[in-house]
């Protein structure tokens, strides 16, 4: 079986060195308001290109409101 | 990273940090009276002089200005630093003898009397120390440059140009809230607030939010709201060619960079006198290229976004000129850009479809993409003749029109009311829907009509998943309209709310309500009107004049659930064309959210299916909206509700008698 994540509840395919940045180039996430939650923790901003993130990973990437 | 030590602790900073910073971040705190995060330091005051050795030699530096490039050893206490630090302390403190924060921190030092009497001593206790803040704050916060030095050594003085009171000045008040000593105050408060500091300090929370971090979030001060251009386009919700799809390979050359470059004007005060959000953005020496005007030079204020997307890739034409034109046009005619841009596109796909041909449009090729052809219908709006009297009346009444005069089949009428993107009469603005529930009743559900101002819960919807069930969406289609009407209530723009976030929004339970701008405007309420409000209360205001709204609706013939109808565009694919182009996204949905076996199935039968589903989506959407609005079935305000908000005046009981 395929390693995999879930980002927002959808399954996505794990990878090795698999960091916040590479999952916001993946899912095509170029919104720059972000609250990013990975299985509940709290990840900031400079730890988006360092914090690798496990197989099996419930990643929330909650997109803020913007615009008119 | 560098690793550095102060005072003999190690610590590892980035590149470009200041001595100052490092400092605070292991808690050493010295006195350093013109540093503040919000503006650059200059090193003005000198006080926080420390020693740093850098292996060739020790010299003392100004620690709020000293970046740090290499690996260095710091002495914030050495004996020579403190000396100094006392001698500038004394010195201030014979000039300024009476301001408080000179006289804490020359006490700090020991500096109880100075032993002279400065020349220029000034005994005020709010008198001006020369920090440089104010002057700072104005150029870099406020992006205005009013006030300078002026004057060298002890002459040197904050002033307006040439000494006299300046116009340009906006009132804005940032230099007055960053001077540390109250030596700049406002002599004139525009509408006598009840506690004008507990403004101020909401004022200067945005104002140093959008100083601080505009940049990496909305960059609304750089290009205003055409951010969202490719942003939109990246999420597949970019409205082209009337909705069908929510991108296009084309659309990077509607990107906000591209007009970035045009923009010539991005004032301050381009729309408001004071804010520093700053979007309205404008370009100056536009050459019109048709109509009127055509070979004028002239200024048009924009394009924000609901142009660009509408004016642009909602009619098919990727060509940024176009879009400027157009905004110049409507403006200057007093047409709705969104409006127009929408109706046009309805126009559009009827031509290409064959509900109009070129007899009707009066030999207008309006196919998708036709730009001369879309210019000369705007024309003809402003001038009243042609076809474009009759794209001029909107999409509602087209409808009604073609299918009066155009002889057309039951399936093409059904076709029009599918793609005529409006809502209770009035245009959609500038999104696709159709993988949102929530943001379909965000435009459906909407007093006015189609406009996405009461709630936009595409993010919070589609690409969060945070608001799963009919319930949590209901939730929100309560919250958001009600905390977004009170910004017309109170005559407030909403963009401060959501366009900038504070530092740690993250940190708390409800990010995508800004919590830390919502108890802002409780206290902006509050300071301003001398009535202390909660949030409750805030929502509170506005569902009695939300329901007071829809009752009125209601008299007239609308607010219930048949005016709350959305056309279907908005929820799904209407064509084969649609569904085939984001096939893999449908069928994965038959399957996994309907059981669907979309074995051997047509697309036509497959979208057939989806349409059933997702419309009874929407009604059942429509069901928990009302019952969380406190509504009936068929989505009128109940008594019941109106008398637990204290609008049930007896001729809205009337009104309310007759549902
Ligand atoms: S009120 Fe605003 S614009 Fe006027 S001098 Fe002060 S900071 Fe500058
Ligand atoms: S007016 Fe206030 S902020 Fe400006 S230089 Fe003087 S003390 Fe500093
Ligand atoms: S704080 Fe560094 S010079 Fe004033």
């Amino acid at each position: 079986m395929k390693k995999q994540i879930l980002v927002n509840d959808n399954l996505i395919e794990w990878q090795e060195n698999l960091t916040i940045n590479k999952i916001l180039k993946i899912m095509n996430y170029s919104f720059k308001m972000l609250v990013i939650k990975v299985d509940g923790e709290l990840i900031k901003k400079d730890e988006y290109g360092t914090k690798i993130v496990s197989e099996n990973a419930d990643v929330k990437i909650i997109h803020l409101i913007s615009g008119g | 990273m560098i690793n550095i030590i102060i005072d003999g602790k190690k610590i590892e900073v980035e590149k470009g940090t200041t001595i100052l910073e490092a400092a605070k971040k292991l808690n050493i705190i010295i006195p350093a009276l013109c540093d503040r995060e919000v503006v650059k330091a200059y090193g003005a005051c000198r006080l926080c002089v420390v020693d740093v050795n850098d292996g060739n030699e020790i010299k003392m530096v100004t620690s709020c200005n000293y970046l740090i490039n290499k690996e260095i050893e710091v002495f914030m206490q050495s004996e020579r630093v403190r000396k100094t630090r006392k001698m500038l302390l004394e010195m201030m403190l014979s000039r300024w003898p009476n301001v408080p924060m000179i006289k804490q921190f020359a006490a700090e030092y020991g500096v109880i009397k100075p032993r002279m009497i400065h020349p220029l001593v000034d005994y005020s206790e709010n008198a001006c120390i020369l920090c440089g803040l104010c002057v700072n704050a104005c150029s870099e916060m406020v992006w205005e440059d009013i006030i300078g030095f002026a004057g060298r050594g002890e002459n040197r003085r904050v002033v307006m140009p040439f000494e006299k009171h300046y116009e340009a000045c906006i009132g804005c008040s940032t230099c007055a809230n960053i001077c540390p000593t109250g030596a700049i105050y406002m002599t004139d408060i525009p509408n006598k607030p009840a506690d004008e500091k507990r403004i101020d300090k909401f004022g200067m929370k945005i104002t140093e939010e959008m100083t601080l971090m505009d940049d990496e979030q909305c960059d609304m001060r750089g290009v205003g709201t055409a951010h969202l251009t490719q942003i939109m386009n990246d999420y597949d919700l970019l409205p082209t060619t009337n909705y069908r799809f929510g991108s296009h390979k084309e659309a990077g050359k509607l990107h906000s960079d591209v007009f970035k470059a045009k923009f010539t004007q991005g004032l301050p005060d381009g729309c408001w006198l004071g804010c520093t959000m700053s979007c309205a953005k404008s370009i100056d020496n536009y050459e019109l290229k048709s109509g009127p005007y055509k070979g004028q030079k002239v200024l048009v204020d924009g394009p924000e976004y609901e142009t660009v997307a509408g004016c642009g890739a909602n009619l098919g034409i990727f060509n940024p000129e176009f879009v400027i034109e157009a905004n110049f046009y409507c403006d200057t005619y007093g047409i709705d850009t969104i409006s127009f841009a929408t109706g046009l596109a309805f126009v559009m796909e009827c031509f290409e479809n064959g509900i109009l041909d070129k007899e009707k449009t009066g030999d207008l090729e309006l196919n998708f993409g036709n730009e001369e052809a879309a210019m000369e219908i705007l024309h003809q709006m402003g001038r009243g003749d042609g076809f474009g009297i009759i794209v001029g009346q909107g999409i509602r009444r087209m409808k009604k029109i073609f299918t009066e005069k155009n002889d057309l089949t039951d399936e093409q009428i059904q076709f029009m009311q599918d793609i005529g993107m409006e809502a209770k009469g009035l245009e959609y603005s500038e999104y696709v829907t159709k993988e949102s529930l929530a943001m379909q009743g965000g435009y459906g559900l909407a007093l006015k009509g189609a406009q996405h101002d009461e709630a936009w819960l595409i993010f919070m919807d589609m690409v969060n998943n945070q608001i799963p069930t009919f319930a949590d969406k209901a939730e929100a289609l309560h919250y958001f309209p009600m905390f977004r009407t009170w910004f017309g209530l109170m005559g407030l723009c909403k963009l401060p709310w959501n366009d900038v976030e504070p530092a740690d929004n993250a940190e708390n339970d409800e990010p995508a309500k800004i919590p830390g701008h919502v108890e802002g405007y409780v206290n902006f309420f509050s300071a301003m009107t001398g009535k202390e409000i909660d949030k409750h209360e805030l929502i509170r205001q506005s569902e009695r004049v939300y329901n007071f709204q829809r009752v009125f609706n209601f008299r007239l013939g609308y607010g219930n659930r048949e005016s709350d109808r959305i056309p279907y565009r908005s929820a799904g694919p209407v064509t084969n064309e649609e569904y085939e182009s984001r096939a893999e996204r449908y069928d994965k949905q038959l399957i996994e959210k309907w059981n669907y076996d979309i074995e051997g199935k047509t697309s036509k039968e497959k979208r057939d299916f989806l349409r059933k589903m997702r419309e009874e989506d929407y009604q059942k959407l429509c069901d928990a909206v009302y019952n969380r609005r406190g509504w009936d079935d068929n989505g009128v305000p109940t008594i019941e509700k109106m008398r637990e908000i204290g609008m049930d005046l007896p001729e809205v009981v009337e009104v309310l008698k007759r549902a």
